[in-house]
Order: structure tokens, then sequence, then C-alpha cells
């Protein structure tokens, strides 16, 4: 194996000499003036006044792609079933959900691909925020203008009261929103009347009763700070100005407020008296092992269906939602919002008016929004499926009062940012927790991790 | 996996020093190699250098010097991926060296040679699923709800997956998987360099009244030292590259593990989300300055490779 | 080579007990290591036999049924119109396509690294030690950033030919035929007027069966089980491999994310099966070519 000397330090010269040439060239280059690494930096910062939209060359009755969650898959294969002349391609993704950045970074590639982009896909607010704007200079933006000649004005003008409001930038509607998931406080009516509780209206009220479940009952539950979207249930619902753009570009993060330390301080001690738990509603085992301990829940419209109905098998009959609490001081409520998504179509799609009576469909007819797990967003809808019996039939009361209303009372201050407000709470929040650390005391790092992630993402970021 | 065979051909590298002969003027030489030139041109020589390029411009072509890189290393994450994987470093070349080393000497001396070759192929096996599937596995693994080993979950205090997923256990888990896929076929590779030992070496340890554990000590680790360096300089390679585990495990874990653990993950981060490929390509350079530093190393600096040179 | 060496009569009787305590030291440390490696694949191999509640419930290495196996792998099957084998054979094509390239450019280039003289051939070998030393992973996110440069994102060839390009496969074949190829054949074939096209095809090729083999079997593993360059440039589920499959079966399946899968029915068994027909390939060669391989591993590195 040693073989003569000589070859091998020849070999180890040339190295070196290389080594030594690559850095020269280095050093010469720097010597001649720099310019900024930012000059770009901004992929969809210049984006605002892109002309008129021109859609590509149609091909009527071309195959359209679509994209959508699990949750949303019945829905696009009932479309098929009730259109089966449209050709399409249906795929299932992760659907943007816990802050994914699959159909993100997916677009991305087929930006640069110049093909292979789905028709129509389901999405997050979030992925709204990107998807108005081009991903690359020179790029068209991913969602197509649907109120420019696809969806008329009269349906646009139905859907709930500010629910487009995430579709829209720079005057311009990108998404049809699919459903609300306003936050309501929902109880487990046959529980409560058994033990004599009564339900809670104010915060106040909802800390005294889990600290007297946690010693009358223990082992149930109040409430689960656990999931990727809890934040949502519960600092929304509290004006906590986690994520407050006060300009289109300055994001004002501050978890010193009030309206945050109020939150924090009763859900630690509610999660020390182990009425709430740091265990995810979502994560798995929880439906196996006190699926059936949940007493009551501050969450969204879509726990109804969705949680206590298909993951809990709570029986039809028990639960019911009440409008949202009030803090001391305050004539109407204020809520959150958890989730919501958005059905987005292609500015790329050969099959514009196939793509677009797809989402439409998917988003205002009752045959699809009338027996959605979630709440619809679009006007009509959402009474057809208050109406329908069996949405009806499973809760105890009836929900509609209270969802109406808690859909009115969405807190406006919580904006929808480019990046999700997923990230830093189930990274950072969610381990801490789970560490055995109190919320309160993690309020500082969630802080910085949020302003972190926004000043990554261009924003000015503000924590006064 | 490649290592592997890496050691075992090097091992059997030309002792006898015969030179090759000299036929032609070297165009048929250039005829045989040309197909592989043009992709070592293409996909070794290339990409470097156009990383390089790209890192030391921005967009819109301009140079700007170390900018891309200050800029980089400034950014929040970037301390914390390097500080992450370099604490899995720590752990995971500390167990593989021991571990291996350790094994590869009872597999050579302590154990009957039928039972040593069946337990080397056992422990090779899992190289099979290098890659997405060994870290699927390990994510039913480390699940307390399905783990075959949920009592020793439990005993350790982690009664979820949550648990199980929190921040400081990240980098004993990536070494977990590591550990599965990659020790075994170390193992074989150090068992062979063992059995390149001539017996009368520890045939005379033995007469001196040597046991085996001084033996072990004393006359064969020792007289493996340049495969364990070998094998710990690539581990080390190898490891600054982790992008697969992280990955998968922050959609396995719904978000609890950062997107951007690893400083490959952080690159990726920033080609695809900030769309921003110049600083991706400051970050790749920091990772290929590793790589070749590394690479330099071994070629230039230990005897593995023998360039039967004239 | 007797399990327990026996040591000059002295030493033995000195060190009875220690020599009980260090056997049971032995035994104990391999018999934890082989179930380290060996449990997880037990365990993989009996979960599709179990429905999801039975894993759940059940005891963790117990058998189903292998009714529940079809069952399983008839869900898998439906998964989006049987993208499973989609994927499968797209990770054929790749490894497959790559490795015959691989071939073709790798023998004649380590036979002419071996035998032959030419300008540059040193530095060619250094490029190719170094590169082949470096971790592939460094190089992937440069490639993408290069492919990209020329358009080439999305197509078969950003994954066969980056794939094809395989150091190591040369460096085996250059290490090969300079050792093991008989100068005095070569000379003689010379002798007798054989061009430099003939050595090669007549001579070297039908020596070099066994590196041959060898380089196809570490190429085609190391694509096969390749997921950071696919993932990286190919956007569209219909191209993937098998690999960045899994990872798409993992994010839409209830299995590991309750809210984006529920009302799939990929859950943990399915998981499970799609992972094992994901490696069967690479586990078969690893089974047949165990013995081949392992001697061939240890070839160098047994005592002549």
């Amino acid at each position: 194996m040693r073989s003569s000397g000589s070859p091998r330090t020849t070999l180890r010269r040339r190295a070196v000499q290389a080594a030594a040439g690559v850095l020269a060239a280095a050093v010469a280059t720097v010597l001649t003036g720099c310019a900024s690494a930012d000059t770009n930096s901004g992929s969809g910062k210049a984006a605002s006044g892109h002309a008129a939209f021109t859609p590509v060359k149609q091909k009527p009755g071309s195959q359209i792609t679509v994209w959508a969650d699990s949750t949303r898959l019945p829905a696009v294969q009932a479309y098929q079933k009730s259109h089966p002349d449209v050709k399409m391609k249906i795929v299932t993704y992760d659907g943007g959900a816990d802050g994914s950045t699959y159909l993100q970074t997916k677009v991305q590639l087929f930006d640069r691909t110049g093909s292979g982009w789905p028709d129509v896909v389901f999405g997050t607010p979030t992925d709204v925020t990107w998807a108005s704007a081009p991903t690359k200079p020179g790029a068209v933006p991913f969602a197509a203008p649907l109120d420019e000649n696809l969806v008329p004005a009269s349906t646009l003008n139905n859907f709930a009261k500010g629910s487009l409001t995430p579709c829209q930038f720079n005057g311009h509607t990108y998404c049809l929103r699919n459903d609300i998931a306003q936050v309501v406080l929902w109880y487990n009516k046959t529980l409560m009347d058994r033990w004599g509780y009564k339900v809670p209206t104010t915060w106040p009220e909802y800390e005294a009763l889990g600290e007297k479940v946690a010693k009358e009952h223990p082992g149930y539950l109040v409430g689960s700070v656990g999931d990727t979207n809890s934040q949502e249930s519960y600092f929304w619902s509290s004006q906590c100005p986690a994520f407050d753009l006060v300009k289109p570009n300055t994001l004002r993060v501050a978890l010193k407020d009030p309206n945050c330390t109020r939150m924090s301080t009763l859900l630690d001690k509610l999660i020390s008296a182990k009425a709430v738990t740091t265990q995810g509603f979502f994560s798995q085992g929880f439906a196996k092992d006190s699926g059936s301990k949940v007493l009551m829940a501050n969450g969204p419209s879509w726990y109804g269906q969705y949680l206590f109905k298909s993951a809990f098998h709570t029986p039809a009959k028990q639960m019911a939602a009440a409008a949202p609490l009030t803090w001391p001081g305050e004539s109407t409520a204020s809520t959150g919002n958890v989730g919501g998504g958005v059905w987005m179509v292609s500015s790329h799609s050969t099959n514009l008016k196939a793509s677009t009576d797809l989402a439409t469909w998917l988003t205002t007819s009752d045959a699809n929004q009338a027996a959605a797990p979630t709440y619809p967003a679009y006007g009509p809808a959402a009474t057809a499926w208050l109406a329908n019996p069996a949405n009806r039939d499973y809760f105890a009361t009836d929900v509609s009062g209270p969802f109406r209303q808690a859909a009115d009372e969405v807190w406006t201050g919580w904006s929808n940012t480019k990046f999700s407000d997923a990230t830093a709470w189930s990274s950072v929040v969610l381990p801490a927790l789970t560490a055995g650390k109190s919320l309160t005391a993690t309020l500082p790092a969630w802080q910085s991790a949020i302003s972190n992630e926004a000043k990554a993402d261009g924003y000015q970021v503000t924590n006064q | 996996m490649t290592l592997l065979a890496t050691r075992q051909v090097t091992a059997s590298a030309p002792r006898r020093g015969s030179r090759p002969r000299r036929w032609g003027r070297g165009s048929a030489g250039w005829f045989f190699v040309a197909g592989y030139a043009v992709l070592l041109l293409a996909f070794g020589v290339f990409p470097t250098c156009y990383a390089f390029y790209l890192a030391f411009t921005n967009s819109a072509g301009q140079f700007t010097g170390f900018n891309q890189f200050t800029k980089v290393v400034r950014d929040y994450r970037f301390g914390p991926a390097f500080s992450h994987v370099l604490l899995y470093l720590v752990l995971w070349l500390v167990t593989l060296v021991v571990l291996t080393v350790l094994a590869a000497v009872l597999l050579r001396s302590r154990v009957r040679p039928g039972l040593s070759a069946l337990l080397r192929f056992l422990y090779y096996i899992p190289g099979a699923l290098a890659g997405v599937a060994s870290v699927l596995v390990w994510l039913f693994m480390l699940d307390p709800d399905v783990s075959p080993v949920s009592w020793l979950l439990d005993r350790l205090g982690l009664h979820t997956f949550a648990a199980v997923l929190a921040p400081g256990n990240l980098p004993v888990i990536f070494m977990l998987i590591a550990f599965w896929t990659g020790a075994g076929g170390w193992m074989v590779v150090m068992y062979g360099a063992l059995n390149n030992i001539p017996d009368e070496v520890i045939e005379a340890a033995r007469m001196d009244g040597a046991g085996p554990w001084r033996t072990a000590w004393h006359i064969q680790i020792p007289m493996i030292r340049q495969w364990i360096a070998y094998m710990t300089i690539l581990a080390f390679a190898g490891g600054t590259q982790l992008f697969v585990e992280p990955q998968l495990l922050q959609t396995a874990s719904l978000g609890r593990v950062s997107p951007a653990w690893s400083p490959n993950q952080l690159a990726y981060v920033y080609a695809f989300q900030q769309g921003d490929f110049n600083g991706a390509a400051a970050i790749s350079v920091f990772l290929l300055a590793l790589g070749l530093i590394c690479a330099g190393l071994l070629v230039a600096r230990s005897n593995m490779f023998t360039l039967d040179e004239t | 080579m007797t399990p327990l060496a026996p040591a000059p009569r002295a030493a033995a009787r000195r060190a009875t007990p220690s020599r009980a305590v260090s056997a049971l030291v032995v035994g104990v440390l391999l018999a934890v290591l082989l179930v380290f490696f060996v449990l997880p694949v037990v365990w993989l191999l009996l979960a599709p036999t179990k429905t999801a509640d039975q894993i759940v419930h059940d005891n963790p290495l117990s058998f189903g049924s292998l009714h529940q196996v079809g069952r399983a792998w008839r869900h898998l099957y439906d998964f989006q119109d049987h993208a499973l084998l989609v994927w499968l054979r797209n990770s054929a094509v790749y490894s497959l396509g790559s490795l015959v390239l691989t071939l073709l450019t790798s023998v004649p280039a380590g036979y002419a690294l071996a035998l032959t003289r030419f300008r540059g051939r040193k530095t060619l070998l250094v490029i190719t030690l170094v590169t082949m030393i470096m971790p592939s992973a460094t190089l992937v996110l440069p490639i993408f950033l290069e492919l990209n440069r020329f358009h080439l994102i999305g197509t078969v060839w950003s994954v066969i030919l980056p794939f094809s390009f395989y150091p190591f496969g040369v460096y085996l074949v250059y290490i090969y035929f300079a050792t093991s190829l008989p100068r005095d054949l070569l000379a003689a074939a010379r002798m007798d007027g054989c061009s430099q096209w003939q050595l090669f095809t007549r001579i070297a090729l039908p020596l070099a069966k066994p590196v041959i083999g060898l380089v196809a079997f570490f190429s085609f593993v190391g694509n096969w089980n390749n997921f950071f360059l696919p993932y990286l440039v190919l956007p569209n589920s219909d191209q993937f491999p098998i690999q960045v499959g899994l990872n798409q079966l993992l994010t839409s399946t209830p299995s590991f994310n309750p809210v984006a899968g529920a009302g799939l029915n990929i859950t943990i068994p399915e998981l499970a099966l799609a992972i094992i027909v994901a490696i069967l390939p690479v586990l078969v060669l690893f089974l047949f070519s165990q013995r081949t391989l392992v001697s061939g591993m240890l070839a160098g590195a047994t005592k002549e």
C-alpha cells in the first residue's frame, strides 16, 4: 500500500496550488467592490401593479388536475360523479395543514419548469399570500384573479362578510373561501346537565368551571392547547396582538400585551389543574385515550362534525355550541378563527371554464356545502348547511345562533401573513409545553420566533 | 453503503507497484474516458463552480463579495442549524466508533466463526432500508402507541409521540437512525480489517500473557487505527449533510420539528420558499467546503487511496 | 479459530471468574445489538398482517392474518389510481436507466485510467477520488441550481443524468483492472496485433464481470434509495420515484397526519406495506448477493 513517496507529494502540491488559486481569485474579486446581497430578495415584493390577467390559450374540454386534502377529497369525487363529462385527475396532498409549505415549494418548481401546475387547489389563506404574487421576477402569479371574468360579482358578494378578505390582494380576489371556522364554545350538554353545571359566558366563568371540574371530576377536560392551531382558538379569541399587520409591511408582535398574558395565565392555571391538556385533540392516541373525556372545548365550528362526530365518535344529541366567551368589561365578544380553507384556480390552466366551475361548485353549491364537514363561507350555502338535518340532528341544541353570532365576531387584528402562524407555535411553544414549561414563561420565546420568521419574510417587526 | 466497498477495494489496491504499460499517445485513453469525463464535468465540476458563482453574486448577477455569506450567517436559523448538526455528529461519531470497533473485535475473537458470520449479516440487513424507509420505520419505533418497545419509552418518561420528539431528543433520534442503517456495514468492514492482522501477531501477544481485552486494546485496535480514522471522516462528512431524516420528521411531527433544523434544510428553505437561490448557494458552499476538506484530507493524508503513479 | 481461544494455562486459572463475567458482557452486548438491528425489521414485516387497531392494541410482535395483507394491499393499490405502481415503475426507470449509463461510462473509464496513459489522467483520477469521497448530498443543491439554469427541471434526464455520474464505480473498475488483469495476457494480445478497442472488448471486458456486478449493485441500490435529488427536481406526483412517493404517502395519510389525512384508509398497515414494497428490490438484492458481496467486500481485507 505504501507506494513511493514522490507521486503523493506531487499530488498534494497540486491540490495546494489549486486551492491557493481559488483563494487568490476570491480575494481579488472581493477587492473590486460589491453589490448588495439583497438586490433581488423579494421574489414577490414588486408584484403589485401587474397587468390585467391574460389567460393562456384555452383548450375546451381538456383534463383538469385537482389537488385536495383528504377531507375535501369526497367533495371533489362527488363533483366528478355529477359531472362525468369533465375530465379530471385528483391528487391528494396535505392541504397546507400544520404550516406545511408543500404547495408553495411545488409551485416554485412548476414556475421553473414552465408546466405541471394543478388547475384547482385546496389550500390555506397563508397560501394565497404567495400565490397572488409571482414566485420569481417575470413569473405569472399562480392564482388566477377570479373577479376578472371568471366568477360573477353576484356570487362573490354572497360570501359571508369578511370571509374573502384573505383572498384579496391588490384589489383582486384570488380565491374562493371554502369554509369559515369561527371559534365557539363547545360543550357536552349531557354531562353538563348531569353534573348541574351552567354553561359559562365569560372567560372567568370558564376558568372557575374548569377548576371545579378538575376537582369534582378529575380526568375530564375543558380544552386542549396541544394542537398546531390551538393558538387560534385561544390567543386569537383573546385579541392578542401576535400577528398584527399594522401596515402592509409592518408586523406587530407584542406578546407582552395584557391581552396575551390574560389568556396565558388563565390557561396555565387550568393546565396545572389538569383541566386543560397539552396533548393535542388531533394527536395520535388522544381520541382513543381521552376522546370521551372532553367536557368543553373552545374551538372552531368544524369541531362538531369533524372532531366530536368523526374522531371522538361522541354519540348524537350530546354536543352543543355556545356563543364566544367575553372578557370582563366587554359588551360583545371577539373570537378566533381556525383555518377555513380556500380554493384557488391556476392562472396557467388551459381549461379555466371547467376549473372555475369546479371551484365555484365546491364552495357555493348546496349539493356540496350543505353536507360539508365544515361551516360554509358562502351565505346561502351556510343557510342550507344549518338546515340540513344531518347537521341539525347531531347536536343537542340548535347551533345556528351561536354559529351566526360567532361568524360576525371574528377579531380582525390577527392578520394573514406570508408565513403560517402555526410554525412558531408548534415548533417552539408546543415542545416547551410538553416539557412542562408554563405558557406565560414561553411567550418571549414565541414572540422572538414569530419575529424572526417575519423578518426572514421581509416584514418590519415591532414588539411594542 | 458505497463506502463499504471503497474499503474493501482499497484494501486490495495494488501492492505490486507494477506500472501500466504505455500504449499509444493517449488518444485511446481519451476515447475511453470521454463519456465519464463529460458526466464528471457536468455533475461534479460545473455544479461546484456554479454554486460558488451564485454564492458570490445576487439574483441580478452582480458581484456581491462575501455579502451572501454574511447574510446567511446572520440568519437566525443558521447558528441553530449548524449547532444541531454538530451535536448530532458528536453523538453519532462517538457511538459509531465505540460500538462498531467493539462489536468487530468481539465478532472477530470471541464468537464462533459461523455465528459471527450470521450476526454480521443480521447487523448489516437494515442497510437495505437506507433513506426514507428507515425514517418511517423509526417513526413507528418511537411512537409509544405502536412501538414494540413502548415499555422502554415509558420507562424513559416518554408517554406520547410529542414527548419523544422534544427538541433535545432529536439528535439522539437521528443518531439511532444513522446507526441502524449504517453501523452494520462498518462492522463488516472493521471485521475484515481485523481479519487482516496476521495470526502470529495475536499469538505473540497471547504468549506474553495478554488477555483478550488487552490484546484488543493494545494490538488489534491500534492496527486498524487507519480504518477507524477513515470511517470517522466519512461518517462526519456524511453527517453534515443531514436532510431526509429531519425533513420527514418535520412532516410526521405536525410541525414540531423546525423546518430548518439542519443546514441542508435551511438551504432548501432558501431556495424553495424564499426563492433566494444565491443564499441557498452560499449555504451549500459551506457544506461543499466541509465535504471537500474531508475528501482532501483523506486523499492527501492517508494511505487509503493508492494511485499507482509512475 | 476457536470461540474462546485457549490462553496459556496460568493466565486461564487466574482469570476464571473474570472470564465468565467477560463472556457474559460479550453475550449481552451482541444480543442487545442483535435486538436493536433486527427488531424493527421484524415489526415491519408483521405490521401489514394486522389492522391499524390491532397494531395499537395487540402484542406488537403478534401475527395477524394474511387476509389482512391483501386488504392493506388493495387500499394501497387504490391510493390515487395505483400511484404506487407508477412510483415503482419510475424508480425502476431511473435506477436502471442510470445504471446502464453508469456502466457504459465507468467501465471504459476505469479501464483507461488503469491501463492507458493520457494527458490529464492524474487530474482526472484526483477529481474522481475527491468527488467520490464527498457525500453525494453535497452536490445535490448545486446540481439542482445547475439544472434549473438549463431548464432541465422536471424531466426524466434531470434524475437519470446526475445519477449516472458515479465516480465510485470508476474507482472500483480502475482498482480492479490495475490489480487483477494479468499484464502478460495484455502484452501477448498486443503482440498478436489487437487494437486498443479489441483489447478492451475481447480481453478486459470478459474478465471484468465481477467488478461490473459490484458497480451495478452499488449504483442500483444507491439510486433506488435516493430521495434528495428527485425530491428537489421532480415536482409532479406522476414522476416521483417510490422514495419520494413514500413521503407523499406519509403527508397525505392519517397515521402521522390525523388532520390532513382523515378519511383515507391508508393507515399504519398500509404504510408499513408500502415501505416493504419500496425496499423489496434492494432487500432481495441484499439477500441473494449476500455471499458474493460480503466475500467480495472482504476480498482485499482477508489474509492471502
